[in-house]
């Protein structure tokens, strides 16, 4: 669809110039601050480092992955903004959609240059749902109801359609000028105080010119989502072929889809076809937020040193110890949130997983059996079969520990369970010859692999090493989800009697649930070992299976991607901030600094060490009582809880029977 | 009445081996309570046999007697001649008896087509490796069984077609109904199983359920067994009624002899002015 941008292009309908006006404001406030408050120091602590503080490094790798960055941050804070304006159905009045880009993409901005990355989008986490709740108050206060998602729904013959692709061009061109005029004259008052040096200043005019080009083709881009967001009349798009682009096949075989739903299953899938008011979890969002963070994780090393400029490799350590609690969660949820086993002795296969490449991984095994050592080289590429043989041995104590548990279920279960989570540590303390009793095992090999260095000190092989096992655990749960056999997990969950009377065997299938839940923990067991370089019998308590479970639960019982959300939340919030809050407040620079003093007035002897539990109860209450269903909810799960909630009296009226009022007493043989 | 009655009805069966189904003193004690209590029953091929009694008389028991959920006190459950005895309900499923429950228990937030898919569990040979790495045998077995699981629902016409991917607790009561029995049909049973397969649906539904189980008798070759509240119903649809009462049967024959049976009349039909009425709604579903 080549159109030229002509005379009429430039001037928009009245309707929609009022909204290019609210799309525009939306989009440029969060560029604006980003650009003045903190990316152009990036960009200035890379282009001229005489200016800068810090260390970064200057050298021209550098050069290369700092430009990247700030690419990936600028096109992630426009996309986001961007995404909100375009995914907005228009229905929404000028100051609501504001204020949701002001709370969406400019408060994390904010409390990230205040607080950091982690402990800023953390306080993004308290801060949005925050926002909703009060949201939702206001919109009852002012007695709001969302329009009807397919309200929206529009058919446009060709014409109309060109008209719209005409004017998202005009949007996009508009819009990449104003912002390059206003940047362009905010860079020229801060040339002419002195304090923008000249290369600088010929960025500033290169910019001015690449923006409206570039606004012209995203304009196109919008155009073209828009487009697909509508539906061709019938008549236009036969024998048109100009029109028969852009995904229009798709709008079309997306109606007849809709035309053959009910009413309630349509509306779920208009959400994805149509703009509605809940832009940021439609399917095409998640897509997108998907993609951004796939390539921020696999950059992550690289991108590091540019957000915080020190202490990377105790950051991506860090992120070490997180992802196996990934893979934890992840197994956990088959056991919980696929079969429905409440689990509460999950540690005890993670303990397995990590004695078994504690003990053949070190010195241990050939001590007690009076061989020769192995030579550590060559053990430790023992640590790849291992992986396998760790996650194995777990798998198959699950299957045996789950084996007794077989006709208990709920609480009976979970208290089972337990006493297994117990046993299994005791039994590795007290088993000196081979576990080395309450000392552990020190000197576990590390994993080798062609020209990298494992250690402590280089904590980057880790952080792929765990991202490639969570990448396979994914892959993994995802599969067994959608087989057979996840069937059969699910339908368990569901009604036991049914799922036997449809001919699943509940024994084989709850055990396989068991193995495979303990077969990721293995896996983690043996990535836990290795990456400590020893094992300790102090690793695997009580607490730690209940971390595990709250993990799942927090993310959303049986939704993968919510477990890994759950996982990573819990471990940040848990072990990562509220054990960090000390060392924070030791630092007098520091705002929890005045917090902590201002609560020794009123408690002599505060420590946030003491209330860590506390606080981590607190958290875990609140978010059962707002969202029980979990961060992000299986679809499953959502519609149980919903039609648990509200749908009460709707099932109640299909109960009744709807036919000849006395046809039912007089028949009845009672 | 335009069932054909089949079976030999009264006789006492020793041994029949032309009987699918073959109970024979069948007790089921709840402690001191006996539930079931001496119960024999023969049900033939392509027969369709309605048990019915009071409530509480037991019938359901029986159901879960002979499909494993319960095990019995003494007695014996025979399918082909091979004992059912201490089977468990998924191994009875093997053996080619599925059903349908009072209550329907279909897997709520699952939806229609995956009810369907779960039924077929014993059809598929997909293992956890074959699952993982998409085989080309699994793949192919997939897509097969999503054929079959649609023939299935097109059974009951094409509205269930249509509504596959919908959650199944958004259907109706008697679409519910139908998708547990599409659900039952498909792990390709011998003899189906119908736990009161008319309750909860008003007249039109009724007369729509009566059609389809005498379709899925006469084009499936199905044998079915089905517990009944409405009289109409059972009188319509059955080759032969076995009628319970705490525990016992009290009576067994054709229809028409079980509906003159003053041994059942007075142990519940109860009293005589409601016995016109049963005649008129009869009349109507058996139209």
């Amino acid at each position: 669809m080549s159109t030229s941008v002509s005379s009429r292009t430039f001037l928009p309908e009245r309707d929609t110039r009022q909204r290019l006006i609210k799309w525009i404001v939306a989009l440029l406030v969060p560029v604006m601050v980003f650009t003045i408050w903190s990316g152009e120091s990036i960009i200035n602590a890379v282009i001229s480092p005489g200016t800068a503080s810090g260390n970064v490094p200057t050298d021209f790798p550098s050069l290369v992955q700092a430009a990247i960055f700030t690419a990936i941050f600028y096109v992630a804070v426009i996309a986001l903004a961007g995404y909100l304006v375009a995914a907005d159905s228009g229905r929404r009045g000028m100051l609501e959609l504001w204020v949701d880009v002001l709370v969406f993409a400019l408060v994390p901005l904010v409390l990230v240059i205040f607080f950091g990355l982690i402990i800023g989008l953390a306080l993004c986490a308290i801060v949005w749902p925050v926002y909703f709740l009060i949201r939702n108050q206001v919109r009852k206060a002012l007695n709001y109801t969302a329009p009807s998602p397919l309200e929206g729904l529009k058919l446009l013959d060709a014409e109309q359609r060109v008209l719209v692709m005409e004017r998202a061009i005009a949007g996009g061109f508009w819009f990449g000028l104003a912002f390059a005029v206003v940047s362009l004259i905010v860079d020229l008052v801060f040339f002419i105080s002195g304090s923008l040096t000249t290369t600088l200043l010929i960025w500033a005019i290169v910019r001015t010119i690449l923006l409206p080009i570039a606004g012209y083709f995203l304009g196109r881009l919008s155009g073209w989502i828009a487009l697909r967001r509508t539906l061709p009349a019938r008549d236009s798009s036969n024998g048109n072929s100009q029109s028969s682009t852009n995904g229009i096949g798709n709008g079309r075989s997306k109606r007849r889809r809709l035309e053959v739903l009910s009413t309630s299953r349509a509306k779920e899938e208009v959400k994805d076809l149509v703009p509605n008011d809940l832009p940021l979890r439609s399917a095409g969002a998640q897509r997108f937020y998907l993609i951004i963070l796939v390539a921020f994780v696999l950059f992550y090393p690289l991108i590091d040193p540019f957000l915080f400029g020190f202490g990377t490799d105790g950051r991506l350590a860090g992120y070490g110890d997180a992802g196996y609690y990934v893979i934890l969660a992840l197994g956990l949820n088959i056991v919980v949130g696929f079969a429905g086993l409440l689990d509460l002795g999950y540690v005890a296969f993670f303990a397995i997983g990590s004695y078994a490449w504690g003990i053949l991984g070190s010195t241990q095994l050939t001590n007690v059996l009076n061989l020769a050592p192995v030579n550590p080289h060559l053990l430790s590429w023992l640590f790849w079969p291992m992986l396998l043989g760790g996650a194995l041995i777990a798998a198959f104590w699950g299957v045996l520990l789950g084996a007794p548990t077989l006709r208990l279920r709920g609480d009976y279960l979970a208290i089972v369970t337990l006493g297994f989570g117990e046993i299994v540590p005791i039994v590795f303390l007290e088993l000196d010859k081979y576990s080395n009793g309450p000392n552990g095992i020190v000197g576990v090999q590390s994993p080798a692999f062609f020209g990298l260095q494992w250690s402590v000190i280089t904590p980057t092989p880790y952080y792929y090493l765990i991202l490639a096992l969570i990448a396979i655990t994914i892959f993994a749960n995802f599969r067994l989800r959608d087989s057979r056999l996840g069937r059969a997990w699910i339908a368990i969950r569901e009604d036991e009697i049914a799922a036997s009377s449809s001919g699943i065997n509940l024994v084989n299938t709850k055990l396989f649930a068991f193995g495979a839940g303990a077969f990721f923990s293995g896996i983690a067991g043996a990535y836990h070992a290795a990456k400590l370089g020893g094992v300790s019998p102090d690793n695997f308590n009580f607490t730690d299976s209940v971390v595990f479970l709250a993990m799942v639960v927090i993310g959303g019982i049986g939704s993968i991607p919510g477990v890994i959300v759950g996982a990573l939340s819990v471990y940040a919030v848990n072990l990562f901030i509220l054990a960090q809050l000390d060392t924070l407040a030791a630092d007098p620079t520091n705002f929890m600094f005045t917090v902590k003093n201002s609560i020794i007035h009123v408690i002599p002897g505060f420590t946030f060490g003491n209330i860590r539990n506390l606080v981590f109860g607190i958290i875990l209450v609140v978010i059962m009582i707002f969202r029980p269903e979990g961060l992000i909810p299986s679809a499953r799960r959502r519609r149980e809880l919903r039609h648990a909630e509200d749908e009460g009296p709707g099932g109640d009226v299909l109960d009744v029977v709807p036919g000849a009022p006395g046809f039912e007493t007089e028949v009845r043989v009672e | 009445m335009s069932a054909k009655p089949v079976g030999l009805v009264g006789e006492p069966v020793e041994p029949v081996s032309s009987a699918l189904l073959d109970l024979s003193k069948v007790t089921k004690h709840f402690g001191g309570l006996a539930a079931v209590q001496d119960v024999d029953l023969q049900v033939n091929p392509t027969e369709i046999v309605s048990i019915i009694g009071p409530n509480g008389a037991g019938k359901t028991t029986v159901f879960n007697l002979i499909t494993g959920i319960y095990r019995a006190t003494s007695g014996d459950v025979r399918l082909e001649g091979r004992s059912l005895v201490g089977l468990s309900p998924d191994q009875v499923v093997k053996r080619g008896i599925t059903r349908t429950f009072q209550n329907i228990r279909l897997f709520n937030n699952m939806t229609v087509l995956e009810n369907v898919l779960v039924g077929l569990h014993t059809q598929l040979k997909a293992n956890v490796l074959g699952s993982l790495f998409h085989t080309p045998a699994v793949l192919r077995e997939e897509i097969d069984a999503r054929k079959r699981a649609i023939d299935l629902l097109s059974f009951f016409g094409s509205e269930l077609v249509v509504r596959q991917e919908e959650y199944v607790i958004n259907l109706s009561y008697a679409e519910k109904r139908r998708v547990e029995i599409a659900r039952a049909l498909a792990a390709k049973p011998k003899l189906l199983l119908l736990d009161e397969p008319t309750a909860g649906m008003n007249e039109a539904e009724t007369l729509e359920a009566v059609k389809y189980v005498r379709r899925l008798r006469d084009e499936l070759g199905l044998t079915i067994l089905l517990i009944e509240h409405k009289l109409a119903v059972t009188m319509g649809i059955s080759d032969r009624i076995a009628v319970l009462d705490y525990g016992r049967k009290i009576a067994e024959g054709l229809p028409e002899e079980v509906r003159r049976d003053e041994r059942v009349i007075e142990a519940y039909l109860g009293k005589p002015s409601t016995r016109g009425e049963i005649a008129q709604v009869d009349e109507k579903a058996t139209e």
